[in-house]
C-alpha cells in the first residue's frame, strides 16, 4: 500500500503540497488532479524520493521510499525523459539496468512489450527518428519493464491516437489486476473517470476534493437530466430549481440544482409532444471540477 | 548501487569512445602529431629546393674586402653554408641583367668612403629575415675586421679578438653543474609543448562532461535516472567517467607522439638540409641528474594533473548542473578555459620572469598549479616541498568543490528554470 501522510512541502515560502494524505490499496488505480501549478508534478516527485525535504511521510508497504525501494516502482514523466541518441533496445538497456534488471530479462521484457504495443521492429531504430507516439510508447514501456508494484503515470495518453490510447488502457488494467498500485494524472476527465476508483483533487497544494469517485459524483447535489423531444427551454430555465438548459443538438441537457426536482421537471416533460429521452445522469467528473477549482481542467 | 555506478560509468565511456566521430577526431589527431613531429620531412614531400645554395654576388672596389667577408660569413655560418660566394668582376648592370634572367643572386656591392665599407645590397624582391640578419652580421664584422687591420692590430692579436670567449662556470651551490644547467634550459623551452596535451584533456573533459549532463537534463531523461540512482551516484559517475575518458585520450597522444618518433628515426637516414633543430636522441640534452629528475617529478606531475582532472570535471558538472541548456553552458565554461590557458601561459613566461613572486604564488593555485608547479620545479625556482603543497591545496580544492558541489547539483539537476538560479543555488550551499 503506497501511503501519503500529511505531506507539506515548500518552495521557500511557496507553499506547494498543503498537508496532503492519501492511501492506494494493490490494484487501485489512483487520479492526482489540478491544474497546472497545483502540486502534483512535486507530489510524483517527493513519492520517487527526488524531493526529500518535506514534512509528513509517504511509505510504500510501511517502508520510506528510498533508492532501496525505487527498482520496484515505475514512474512516466509528463515531459518526454528519452534519451534520444539512443536506439530503443540501448535505451531499454539503460533504464532497466538503472532498475537492477538483467540484460536477458530487459531484453525478452522489451520484446514482448514492443509485440503488445504493435512496433516488434522497432528496437534499432533511435529514439529521435521515432513519431511522438511511438516515443511515448517507448517511454511507457521503459516504465513497465521491471513489472512495477507502484507505478506513477503523469499524462501517460499525451500525444496518442485514440486507438493508442485503448492499448495504453488495456496495458494499464492489466497491471492493475495484477496487483501494482497505480498513480495517475491525465488532463482527459473522461480517461480519469474511466480508470480511477478514487481521486484527490488538488488547487495550489491544497486538497478540495478526495474519496472514490462514485461517492464523490453521488455526494454532488447537482444532477444533469438529458431529454430528447420537442420542449420550450425558456419555459424550462423558468422552473424553480433549474439552473440551465443546454441545446446539445439532438438532446437538451437540463441542470438542476439537486434530485428534489427531477419530479417536478419530468411534469413539466411529459407534457411536451415527442418526447423519446428522459435520463437522470450524475453530473461529469470535468463539472464537479470546474465547481471546485473555479476553472476546466480539460486542455 | 555500485554497479550502477559502473554502469554509469560505462555507458558514459561508451557515448564518448565507441562512436565514428572519436575514432576519425583520433586519426586525425594522430596525422597532425606525426606532421608536426616530421615536419621538416613534410615540407620537403611537397616540393622545394632545399639543397639549392643562394649565389652571393660581390662586387668589390676596395680590393680588401671579398676575402674578409667570406671569412666572416664562413665563421658564423660553418661548414655548412647555405650561400655560394661568388667575385663577380663584370659590371653592376650585367649583374642585375642575370637576376632578370631568372636567376635570383643577391648582389653585394662594396665601396670605400671615408675610411670605412659602404655596402649596397641588391635583390630581385624582399629577402627573408633568416637570409638578411645572417649576411648583414657578415658585413658588419667585414667591417670592423678591416677596420681593426687598418688600425695596425698584429694578425695574432686579431686572432684573440675573434677567439670565443672561455666561459668557466661556478656554482655556490655544489649540486649543480652546466650540464644540467643546459639541460634545465632545453626543458624550459621544451616543457610548455608537452604540457600543450594537458590543456587540451581539460577542454576535452569539461566539454564531455557539460554535454552529457545538459543532454539528461534537456531531454528530462535525468529524472528517470535520478529517481534511481542517488545524485552523488550519478555526479561521480560523469566525474569518473570524464577523467577516465581524458586519461585514455592521454595515453592515445602519448602513443601518437611515439608513433610521430618512430617515424621520424625511419626517416632519418634521408636526412634533409632543411634540419628544424628537432632531435630525438633526448640523451644529448638530457643529463644524468635531470633523468634522475624526471623520475620523481614525472609521478608527482601525473598526481597533480590527476587531482585537478578530478577538480575540473566536479566544476563542470556542477555547472552544467545549473544551466538549462548548451548554449549557458557553454557561456559558462569560459572562464574555466580562461583558467587553464591562463596556467598555460603563465607557465610559459615563467623562463622569462624568473623569481617572479607572483608566478610562484600562482603555482600554489588550483586549477593552475598542474601546469604552473612542475614547470617551476623544473627550472629549478621552486622544490619538490612546494609540488606537495600544490597537491594538498589540491586536494583540499577538490574535498570543498565535492562537498559544496554535489550540493549545487542535486538542486541543479532537477531545476528547468534559471529564475532565482543563483538564489537557489545559495540556499543549497547553506544546506
Amino acid at each position: 500500500m503506497l501511503k501519503v501522510d500529511h505531506v507539506t512541502k515548500y518552495y521557500d515560502k511557496l507553499k506547494a503540497v498543503d498537508d496532503l494524505s492519501f492511501t492506494v490499496e494493490p490494484g487501485e488505480i489512483f487520479g492526482l488532479l489540478g491544474v497546472n501549478g497545483a502540486g502534483k508534478t512535486t507530489t510524483f516527485r517527493m513519492i520517487m524520493g527526488l524531493l526529500d525535504d518535506y514534512s509528513g511521510s509517504i511509505t510504500l508497504d510501511d517502508k520510506k521510499i528510498d533508492y532501496d525501494v525505487t527498482d520496484t516502482i515505475g514512474f512516466l514523466t509528463e515531459e518526454r525523459s528519452l534519451l534520444t541518441k539512443l536506439t530503443v533496445k540501448e535505451q531499454c538497456i539503460y533504464y532497466g539496468t538503472l532498475k537492477n534488471m538483467s540484460k536477458d530479462k530487459i531484453i525478452s521484457r522489451m520484446k514482448y512489450l514492443l509485440d503488445i504495443f504493435e512496433i516488434p521492429d522497432y528496437e534499432d531504430k533511435k529514439i529521435k527518428e521515432l513519431s511522438k507516439g511511438n516515443q511515448q510508447k517507448i517511454q511507457f514501456i521503459t516504465s513497465i519493464l521491471n513489472e512495477p508494484k507502484l507505478l506513477i503515470l503523469d499524462e501517460p495518453f499525451s500525444g496518442l491516437d485514440p486507438i493508442n490510447v485503448e492499448l495504453f488502457k488495456s496495458v494499464i488494467e492489466k497491471l492493475s489486476k495484477k496487483g501494482s498500485i497505480i498513480i495517475f494524472s491525465s488532463h482527459r476527465m473522461e480517461h480519469v473517470e474511466l480508470f480511477c476508483k478514487k481521486l484527490v483533487i488538488l488547487v495550489k497544494g491544497k486538497t478540495v476534493l478526495s474519496g472514490s469517485v462514485d461517492k464523490i459524483k453521488s455526494d454532488y447535489r447537482k444532477k444533469n437530466i438529458i431529454v430528447k423531444g420537442d420542449i420550450s427551454i425558456d419555459e424550462l430555465k423558468s422552473m424553480k430549481g433549474v439552473i440551465d438548459v443546454i441545446d446539445k443538438n439532438t438532446e437538451y441537457e437540463i441542470k438542476i440544482e439537486d434530485e428534489t426536482y427531477v419530479e417536478s421537471v419530468f411534469k413539466k416533460i411529459k407534457n411536451y409532444k415527442n418526447i423519446t429521452k428522459f435520463i437522470l445522469e450524475e453530473p461529469s467528473l470535468n463539472e464537479i471540477f470546474i465547481e471546485k477549482v473555479g476553472e476546466s481542467y480539460e486542455k | 548501487m555500485k554497479n550502477k555506478l559502473k554502469f554509469l560509468v560505462g555507458q558514459s565511456l561508451k557515448k564518448k569512445v565507441k562512436t565514428k566521430w572519436f575514432v576519425i577526431a583520433n586519426v586525425i589527431i594522430l596525422i597532425a602529431i606525426a606532421a608536426l613531429i616530421n615536419i621538416d620531412h613534410v615540407i620537403n614531400l611537397f616540393g622545394g629546393d632545399f639543397n639549392e645554395l643562394q649565389k652571393v654576388y660581390v662586387i668589390d672596389n676596395t680590393s680588401n674586402s671579398y676575402d674578409v667577408f667570406l671569412k666572416q660569413l664562413k665563421m658564423i655560418e660553418g661548414e655548412k653554408t647555405s650561400y655560394e660566394i661568388i667575385k663577380y668582376d663584370k659590371q653592376v648592370e650585367d649583374a642585375k641583367k642575370e637576376i632578370n634572367d631568372g636567376n635570383e643572386p643577391f648582389i653585394f656591392i662594396f665601396d670605400n668612403s671615408s675610411n670605412t665599407i659602404d655596402v649596397t645590397f641588391i635583390s630581385k624582391g624582399y629577402v627573408d629575415l633568416k637570409n638578411y640578419q645572417v649576411l648583414y652580421n657578415a658585413i658588419n664584422n667585414t667591417k670592423v675586421e678591416l677596420a681593426i687591420i687598418s688600425s695596425s692590430v698584429t694578425q695574432e692579436e686579431l686572432n684573440k679578438i675573434y677567439s670565443p670567449v672561455n666561459i668557466k662556470r661556478e656554482y655556490i651551490d655544489k649540486s649543480k653543474s652546466s650540464k644540467e644547467e643546459n639541460s634545465n634550459m632545453m626543458m624550459s623551452t621544451i616543457f610548455p609543448v608537452i604540457i600543450l596535451p594537458f590543456f587540451m584533456l581539460t577542454i576535452f573533459l569539461v566539454q564531455m562532461i557539460g554535454a552529457e549532463v545538459n543532454d539528461e537534463k534537456s531531454t528530462r531523461g535525468m529524472e528517470i535516472i535520478i529517481s534511481n540512482v542517488s545524485p552523488k551516484v550519478h555526479f561521480f559517475s560523469k566525474v569518473i567517467a570524464g577523467n577516465l575518458f581524458v586519461l585514455i585520450q592521454g595515453a592515445l597522444l602519448f602513443v601518437y607522439g611515439g608513433i610521430g618518433l618512430l617515424i621520424r628515426k625511419l626517416l632519418s637516414n634521408n636526412s634533409s638540409k632543411l634540419n628544424l633543430g628537432i632531435d630525438i636522441d633526448i640523451s644529448k640534452f638530457l643529463s644524468q641528474s635531470i633523468i634522475d629528475k624526471l623520475i620523481y617529478i614525472i609521478p608527482i606531475t601525473l598526481i597533480l594533473m590527476v587531482l585537478t582532472f578530478i577538480a575540473y570535471g566536479v566544476l563542470a558538472g556542477v555547472l552544467a548542473s545549473m544551466t538549462t541548456n548548451t548554449e549557458d553552458f557553454q557561456q559558462l565554461q569560459t572562464p574555466i578555459i580562461i583558467i587553464s590557458l591562463a596556467g598555460y601561459y603563465l607557465a610559459m613566461m615563467s623562463n622569462v620572469f624568473e623569481g617572479a613572486i607572483i608566478i610562484r604564488v600562482l603555482s600554489y593555485f588550483p586549477l593552475i598549479s598542474a601546469i604552473l608547479s612542475p614547470s617551476l620545479l623544473l627550472l629549478g625556482q621552486i622544490g619538490i616541498i612546494d609540488m606537495v603543497i600544490s597537491i594538498v591545496i589540491m586536494i583540499l580544492t577538490n574535498y570543498i568543490f565535492i562537498k559544496y558541489g554535489l550540493k549545487i547539483y542535486k538542486e541543479g539537476i532537477l531545476n528547468y528554470t534559471s529564475k532565482h538560479l543563483w538564489k537557489k543555488m545559495w540556499r543549497a550551499v547553506k544546506n
